[in-house]
């Protein structure tokens, strides 16, 4: 259905889009801006200048690249496995995603730390012992915690793609005359490789755009999330030209990242069989009991943080020091007596922001998908701008915006809220736009035709239709925006720290019980909603997950 | 269905069902549909038939009003809804697809549009059932359409549009999901509903067969314009031009050369090896013309009258056999042959074509 200029739909699109302008188009038009700096210093001829700016780009692409390299390691052989066959322990694999979603970043690189880190639990028992673990703060942990955090994006976009090749192709293979491993090395490799390419490339954006466990682990090696963060927020020192400039920096690097997965994608298209997948072939036996292990171990480690966060919630610790061995209730006890705050805090500002967030971009997809004109291709583009925007970017341009003037948020827990939609904005539209393309305008014609006027044709007849994968959304974005760490730490306002921004702070000052204690309640907080939306509602959250 | 009455078209009153008048249709900048003009009588089942792309489909959503005429009026038994959105035409609308709501039961799918219009649930609930029962669907109400057969689904659908008894029935393709032997089985639901109701019904397909069985009339659509308005058999019969001819049944075209421009009535038409006698339907110009014959009206014999030929393919159909006649110059003519000993000829034979002097027509290039 096409919408005519000066119809309701276009009127919509065009408040949509000013909607989109004033909260995301200006923010970043200011952060770009910014960059050039006022009278003579620019920011970007600072960037050249200082060594410490250029390091911090040069190890930020390295991080990528490295994080990018461990997972697809990881998470292609796990993928093709888990695809391809059977073996004891298998159903413990396919908890996989659900890991990603539970354990927030800000946990899982505190959790590292408790086992790693210079006090941490394994460190402290081997030194015991009289082995001297290396540091692990710096690379060692930057790399070990991203990749655990995010080899699963690779892993289930390679599950998919090896679903959906077409054995067939690999069978002609072998009856021209090529043996089984060499005509899935030829065949099979060629067909998963862009979906392989583009998640790799998605966890490459992820790490640029990182900034929990860069900050929490990062040591001395300078990344350029940690120092935007810094320009932006120190108490001495803050620079707000640089923290245009290398948020700016980050934007352009992802977005370069971007367009290239964007032209994998488009290429690999056409090279999408829909065919007969393989069976899952048995394994027995000890090649069997080998990959159960293998695999069994990479989902140990997953859930590594898991337990430390709970073992730690429970430990007496006295300051900084964790008497591990000495159970206690009381880090619990004294986070709901004392300081509930961040988790009433959380609760309404996320609770608020998935609400706005489903309306928003249910309407927004819908325009896009259903009623396309002449502003459909700016709605289109401008909805998935975030996507290039890392949280801390995110944080600074509604700082630079909406600081005074107008309309001043900061300081309210307004600009928290919105920090957190704009975030999830791509996702939300992706999400319903997916559910939108599979109903087909004939039903809503359909209405129309009977006699139902269009908007409550919409109510009526698609919106029941989109309900589960809306409760889906709903779920996801529930868990992202409670455990968002980057954009709100940036513009919070004392009294107004959210559970991760809490745990962060407690990181922070060595507390590791207390944040244990945190983590323990967010991932309640987390959970909670998935487990009921799965089990009681029978909702399939990852059937529309891009 | 060679000599199907037209009776029911003029019958009720004098206001026709639907009046459209110099339609363009454009999108974006493209006009699809190009000041096209057209009335159907009350009552009427119209068919509009062409092939894909030629701007059916867009012809009858414009008319349903989901897309927007870029010139031209709409007339819906007299009363201009050019500007009318779509909910407030009034119309019946069939879908391809069927569009059944798959959340709501064949009750309430048929239900929808009487609750649309706020009828009390007494009424709903009888007008409901007696819609059902007449598609024979009265055991399904509580289903929902998931647990449906295609058939049903489509009565399900035609039900639906049907209930709120609207102005004009519009119906795209209903039954090109279904397999063969269905289609025949709901073609004679359909028009037994439509006879019934009396409502004006404009049905859009690609399929000759279809269209000829089922119509009052025939719109033969060709590039967003219509070639020819007729009933069936004049469709079949009388085609008002080449593309006509081609695009309904088969017909063998023939490009000649009058030598005189020809009147009304019977011409003498100059093909490879002879002359054959030939009626115009209507005045040709001398220079190029048309020359069409239906294959089923050349008769082949051994040593008759008429031009000479030799069969170069013959295909056994059964019923009829089919054969291809290679004349002088390279002209070929397809030749059905029905009755007794149809397939007597064989590949290589020397044979006489005989055309019927009042079904060969001449037209206008
Ligand atoms: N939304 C659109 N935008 C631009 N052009 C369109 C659009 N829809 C249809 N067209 C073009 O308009 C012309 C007529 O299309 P239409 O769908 O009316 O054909 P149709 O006769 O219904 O064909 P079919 O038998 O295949 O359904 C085609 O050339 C088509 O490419
Ligand atoms: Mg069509």
């Amino acid at each position: 259905m096409m919408a005519r200029a000066g119809s309701v739909w276009f009127w919509l699109s065009a408040a949509m889009l000013v909607v989109l302008a004033v909260f995301l188009v200006y923010p970043l038009f200011n952060i770009v801006t910014g960059s050039f700096g006022t009278g003579s210093r620019s920011g970007w001829s600072v960037l050249l200048a200082e060594p410490r700016y250029l390091q911090a780009v040069t190890n930020t692409v390295m991080l990528g690249i490295a994080v990018t390299a461990t997972t697809v390691v990881i998470a292609v052989p796990l993928a093709y496995v888990a695809a391809r066959y059977d073996f004891p322990g298998k159903s413990v694999v396919a908890i996989l995603p659900l890991i990603t979603l539970v354990i927030p970043e800000v946990i899982s690189a505190q959790t590292w730390l408790m086992m790693l880190g210079n006090n941490g639990v394994f460190t402290r028992y081997l030194a015991d012992h009289g082995i001297d673990l290396p540091s692990f703060y710096g690379w060692p942990g930057l790399i070990i915690a991203l990749t655990f955090s995010y080899y699963t994006y690779v892993y289930i976009g390679t599950v998919a793609a090896i679903r959906g090749f077409d054995s067939q192709l690999e069978e002609a293979a072998q009856s021209l005359g090529t043996s089984p491993v060499a005509s899935r090395l030829r065949v099979m490799l060629p067909v998963i490789m862009p979906a392989v390419l583009a998640s790799a490339l998605l966890v490459f954006t992820l790490v640029v755009g990182n900034f929990a466990t860069a900050t929490i682990l990062g040591g001395r090696v300078p990344l350029l999330s940690v120092l935007t963060y810094q320009a932006a927020v120190a108490e001495s020192g803050a620079d707000p030209v640089m923290q245009s400039t290398l948020a700016s920096v980050s934007i352009g690097l992802v977005m370069l990242v971007l367009f290239v997965q964007r032209w994998i994608v488009s290429r690999g298209r056409h090279e999408v069989v829909q065919g007969r997948g393989a069976k899952a072939a048995r394994m027995r036996g000890l090649s069997g009991l080998g990959i159960g292990v293998a695999a069994g171990i990479i989902v140990v480690i997953s859930l590594l943080p898991l337990a430390t966060l709970v073992a730690g919630a429970f430990t007496r610790a006295r300051g900084p020091v964790m008497r591990w061995g000495d159970w206690t209730t009381a880090n619990l006890e004294r986070l709901f007596n004392n300081a509930p705050e961040p988790l009433f805090n959380s609760l309404v500002y996320a609770g608020t922001a998935t609400v706005v967030s489903i309306a928003f971009s249910t309407l927004v997809s819908y325009l896009i998908v259903k009623k396309r004109n002449l502003l459909t291709p700016a709605l289109d583009y401008i909805t998935a701008l975030p996507l290039a925007l890392s949280g801390t970017a995110i944080g600074i341009g509604l700082v630079m915006s909406f600081n005074a003037g107008w309309l001043p948020l900061t300081g309210t827990a307004g600009i928290i809220v919105l920090a957190y939609i704009v975030r999830r904005l791509p996702f939300g539209i992706r999400n319903a736009s997916s559910t939108l393309y599979n109903v087909p305008n004939s039903i809503e014609e359909a209405s129309i035709s009977l006699g139902v006027p269009p908007v409550s044709s919409f109510l009526r007849v698609v919106l029941p239709l989109m309900a589960p994968a809306i409760a889906a959304a709903a779920v996801l974005t529930w868990t992202t925006t409670v455990a968002e760490l980057s954009a709100s730490i940036i513009v919070y306002s004392g009294g107004r720290e959210t559970l991760p921004i809490q745990i962060y702070k407690l990181i922070d000052s060595g507390l590791m019980a207390q944040a244990s204690a945190y983590g323990l309640v967010l991932i309640v907080v987390i959970l909670l909603p998935i487990i009921v939306a799965t089990r009681v509602f029978r909702i399939d959250l990852f059937s529309s997950r891009a | 269905m060679n000599a199907e009455p037209v009776s029911i078209a003029a019958a009720s009153t004098a206001t026709p069902g639907l009046a459209i008048d110099g339609l363009a249709v454009a999108y974006g900048g493209q006009r699809v549909i190009e000041n096209l003009s057209l009335t159907i009588e009350q009552g009427c089942f119209f068919t509009l038939l062409g092939p894909s792309g030629c701007g059916k489909t867009t012809l009858l959503r414009t008319i349903a009003g989901f897309i927007q005429a870029a010139e031209g009026r709409l007339l819906f038994g007299g009363s201009d809804v050019t500007r009318l959105p779509p909910h407030r035409r009034n119309i019946g609308m069939v879908f391809q697809d069927y569009a059944l709501f798959p959340d709501k039961t064949v009750f309430d799918n048929v239900a929808y549009g009487l609750r649309a219009r706020r009828v009390d649930e007494a009424t709903i609930r009888r007008k409901v059932a007696q819609s059902l029962d007449h598609v024979g669907l009265g055991h399904l109400a509580a289903r929902h359409p998931a647990a449906l057969s295609g058939g049903q689904r489509q009565r399900v659908a035609l039900a639906r549009a049907l209930v709120i008894e609207p102005q004009l029935l519009l119906m795209d393709e209903p039954l090109s999901n279904l397999d063969a032997k269905l289609r025949v089985q709901v073609r004679e639901v359909i028009t037994e509903l439509q006879r019934e109701a009396g409502i004006t019904t404009i049905f859009v397909t690609h399929d000759q067969d279809e269209a000829l069985a089922m119509s009052d009339r025939i719109g033969v659509m060709n590039r967003g314009r219509l070639e020819q308005v007729g009933p069936p058999s004049a469709i079949y019969r009388e085609p008002a031009t080449g593309y006509v001819a081609d695009f309904v049944g088969a017909a063998n075209l023939v490009k000649v050369t009058l030598p005189a421009a020809a009147a009304i009535g019977p011409v003498m038409v100059p093909l490879p090896g002879g002359v054959v006698t030939a009626r115009a339907p209507a005045t040709v110009p001398a220079g190029h013309a048309l020359l069409v014959a239906r294959p089923e009206e050349i008769s082949l014999t051994r040593d008759g009258e008429g031009l000479t030929g030799t069969v170069r393919r013959r295909q056994y159909l059964g019923g009829r056999t089919t054969y291809k006649v290679e004349l002088p110059e390279g002209l070929t003519l397809a030749v059905d042959l029905h009755g007794d000993r149809h397939d007597a000829f064989q590949p290589g034979d020397l044979v006489r074509l005989g055309f019927d002097p009042l079904r060969t027509l001449v037209l206008a290039s």
